[in-house]
């Protein structure tokens, strides 16, 4: 098997993420409303199917990682997955006090791998920069194109609760995620221009 | 530890690209031993002694720590 470009692996995580977007907000309404119930968990299932791909194409990338790389992504899972611990424990006890609603503990669940995948990228992505980092900027997409590829992401799943598919109180979650990373994007495109400006790149 | 890698690396006119491919590893690994951010694994040193033809202990030194 041919070792992924990290630009080739970033393409594929966008061109993933984006179809599982899609059926979300394709089949999720349906799922609620499906009046035979053997048709709602396939609904409900179907957009894992994207994830999956994701959680195969980051293995794939591990196991093709040099010793320096997969040092980085041991951390970055490590650091993900005591986050995301801490984050169902919190997110457990408030559910079994009642202190949030009953139907928010779900969509709890639903934040877990979202949030894991973050974090992950996160502290990789900081552990590559103690090393020297750099080049994995060069050789991958610039980072103020793929946080505009998730600002767009965020920016149509606000559109779509907006709209009435869900509440407004999601819509204005999204929007402002959309925003932050609008906002984190222009951030890195300043940065580059300056780099480049400056003769580091 | 201090290394010599990137002046031999420097007299071959090697880019850090090529000295990474012809290693197997990334360019962040070869940049990360040549600023001495990283010290390669056991494997990794021979490969690199075994590439520029010179015995481990002559491409890397001690450091102060």
């Amino acid at each position: 098997m041919t070792r992924l470009s990290k630009t080739q692996y970033d393409l594929r995580v966008f061109a993933a993420s984006s179809v599982y977007v899609a059926l979300v907000i394709a089949l999720l309404p349906h799922a609620r409303h499906a009046g035979d119930s053997t048709l709602r968990p396939i609904y409900a299932l179907v957009p894992v199917l994207p994830l999956l791909y994701i959680v195969w194409l980051l293995g794939r990338r591990i196991w093709q990682s040099d010793e320096l790389e997969q040092r980085t992504h041991l951390i970055g899972l490590g650091v993900a997955s005591a986050i995301v611990g801490v984050f169902s424990l919190i997110g457990g006890f408030l559910a079994v006090t009642k202190a949030v609603p009953q139907d928010t503990a779900p969509m709890l669940l639903i934040w877990v791998f979202p949030i894991m995948l973050f974090s992950y990228g996160f502290v990789q992505w900081w552990t590559a920069r103690h090393y020297g980092g750099g080049c994995d900027d060069i050789d991958g997409l610039p980072a103020h194109y793929r946080f505009i590829g998730l600002a767009l992401l965020f920016g149509i799943v606000a559109l779509w609760a907006w709209l009435g598919k869900a509440d407004a109180s999601a819509a204005v979650v999204f929007a402002g995620f959309a925003g932050a990373f609008a906002l984190t994007a222009l951030v890195f495109a300043l940065r580059r221009r300056r780099r480049i400006g400056s003769g580091e790149e | 530890m201090n290394n010599k890698v990137r002046e031999l690396r420097g007299e071959r006119g090697w880019s850090q690209g090529d000295l990474a491919d012809k290693l197997d590893v990334s360019r962040q690994t070869v940049n990360a031993i040549e600023t001495g951010k990283y010290d390669p694994s056991l494997p990794l040193a021979f490969r690199i002694a075994k590439l520029f033809r010179m015995t481990i202990e002559s491409i890397f030194q001690p450091g102060k720590d």
